[in-house]
């Protein structure tokens, strides 16, 4: 393979670190708006979306590009398959964000007590978790896509907590049931997000090493 | 020697190509094959010199039956000279000499009294530039079975030996016309067809598609999957794609040493050697 092709390679690398940036921040200010009760921040999120969308278009037709003019092998194989997947899992996440930040309005962060509080405590968790799988996806360590891997179960535990308490509070009071739905639509979408950011951590022991771990128990 | 025929006349450049064929998608993988326990070929601290130069150093290879083994690496890392050993056509080079072992089903090939003729008709090879005989595609499939004493019906077995080689429909109806007169597709398939004709166990080949175009290069290809349920083939390649698509698998080569060998599928995902790596993703040098 070339050098121009290495160049290539290392643009679309960067390109896709960046969208990951950017999705990321989106997810940081999705939570705020929620948690803050901040209506023109849920704003800015759903704007941002149109920005992640083009840029997952953008990624996604490079990628096409390079395999079909250079066919790669080896690792620079595992790369490209690995950033289409990625950036399929980016897109999402920012349009779990986008959900997120719609439910702003209807939450009420004040009524988010008692049991509740695992809604507020699972934001920064999978915040978390998406900034270490991204910053893995960024150096490339298994080691550290591992320990993504390892915080899955921790965001699992808070969603069921969430579940188990919205049934029993559905049942007493039904309603509220309106905002109930909203407490699972946020809880839910940050579960997917948790989902996504593992999806990513999987795909970065793939490239390292060529082990494909998903549909594992980590 | 049916098959030892190097630098032939130049075929004609203007002869009719092969009608266009639909180039395959899919091969068989080894997958879909019986398990291949049985070694054909196995090479144990081979060394290959030219004179002083060790263009092969102690390599060893196992070469499993009804698989397609590849061997990749750059100009002058000794692949065609390996392969040249296999059948002992090494020993056409005045100053070429071997150490370690190479054994042809258990029988060590280098041994003193080893019948090297009847290993080469047993280990048939396939050239890089299409070597037919200037004489009719009948006698060029027919010549070697003749020669060598063959007993049935020689009609029946062109005929088989064509089909096998995918040309028996192209030329059927002009089989005593001259094999100059086929293009250079057709011309490498009718060397195919001339080794098989002979019931070889193992085909060697040498890069058999570098002269060809990518149509011709697709059924030479097809041709390969093909021919691996009945015979073994190794084959030598400058073309990773190529080995890619046909191999099970691959063994690499760099400055005379085997560096990797494994299935093709993880030679091309994950090789386990950083040279490996290099070499297949061009960062090599």
């Amino acid at each position: 393979m070339t050098a121009h092709f290495v160049d290539l390679l290392d643009d679309l690398r960067r390109r896709s670190l960046r969208m990951a940036g950017l999705v990321e921040e989106v997810v940081k200010q999705a939570c705020e708006a929620v948690f803050q009760a901040d209506p023109e921040m849920a704003k800015r999120v759903v704007q941002r979306d149109a920005d992640v969308d083009a840029e997952e278009v953008e990624v996604e037709s490079d990628v096409i590009r390079l395999l079909a003019l250079y066919q790669p092998v080896g690792s620079d194989l595992r790369l490209l398959c690995t950033v289409l997947k990625v950036n399929n899992d980016l897109e999402r996440i920012a349009d779990c964000a986008v959900n997120v930040a719609e439910r702003a309005k209807h939450v009420d962060a004040r009524t988010l007590v008692g049991p509740y509080e695992d809604l507020r405590q699972m934001g920064p968790l999978v915040e978390h978790m998406l900034h270490n799988a991204v910053k893995a996806y960024g150096s490339q360590a298994v080691n550290d896509a591992q320990r993504v891997l390892s915080e899955e179960d921790a965001v699992d535990a808070l969603y069921g907590q969430i579940i188990r308490r919205l049934v029993a509070d559905a049942s007493a009071s039904p309603a509220k049931i309106a905002s109930f739905l909203d407490v699972l639509s946020v809880a839910k979408n940050l579960e997917r997000i948790a989902d996504h950011a593992t999806n990513i951590a999987e795909d970065v022991v793939f490239v390292c090493t060529g082990e494909i771990v998903r549909h594992r128990t980590h | 020697m049916v098959n030892v025929m190097d630098n032939p006349p130049t075929p004609p450049t203007d002869a009719p190509d092969a009608p266009v064929m639909r180039i395959p998608l899919r091969r068989s993988p080894a997958k879909d094959l019986p398990p291949s326990s049985e070694l054909v070929i196995r090479a144990e601290s081979l060394t290959i010199r030219y004179g002083s130069f060790a263009a092969v150093r102690d390599a060893s290879l196992e070469i499993p039956a009804h698989r397609v083994t590849a061997i990749i690496g750059p100009s002058g890392c000794g692949k065609s000279t390996l392969l040249r050993a296999m059948n002992r056509m090494n020993d056409f080079v005045a100053d070429a000499s071997a150490e370690g072992k190479l054994f042809y089903r258990g029988d060590d090939i280098y041994r003193p009294g080893f019948d090297a003729v009847e290993l080469r008709r047993r280990i048939g090879m396939v050239f890089q530039k299409p070597n037919p005989f200037p004489k009719s595609i009948y006698k060029n499939v027919a010549w070697g079975a003749a020669i060598n004493g063959y007993q049935g019906n020689l009609e029946e077995l062109v005929e088989r030996a064509l089909q096998q080689a995918a040309l028996w429909e192209e030329v059927k109806d002009k089989l005593h016309e001259s094999a100059y007169a086929l293009s250079g597709g057709q011309q490498q398939r009718l060397c195919i067809a001339r080794a098989i004709a002979l019931q070889p166990d193992v085909l060697l080949m040498d890069e058999p598609c570098s002269a060809l175009d990518p149509i011709a290069t697709a059924r030479i290809e097809d041709l390969i999957d093909k021919l691996k349920s009945q015979y073994t083939v190794v084959l030598v390649t400058h073309n990773m794609q190529q080995a890619a698509r046909v191999s099970d698998r691959t063994a690499f080569m760099y400055l005379g040493e085997l560096i990797e060998v494994n299935d093709t599928n993880v030679i091309f995902t994950k090789p386990g050697n950083r040279r490996t790596q290099d070499y297949i993703t061009g960062r090599f040098g």
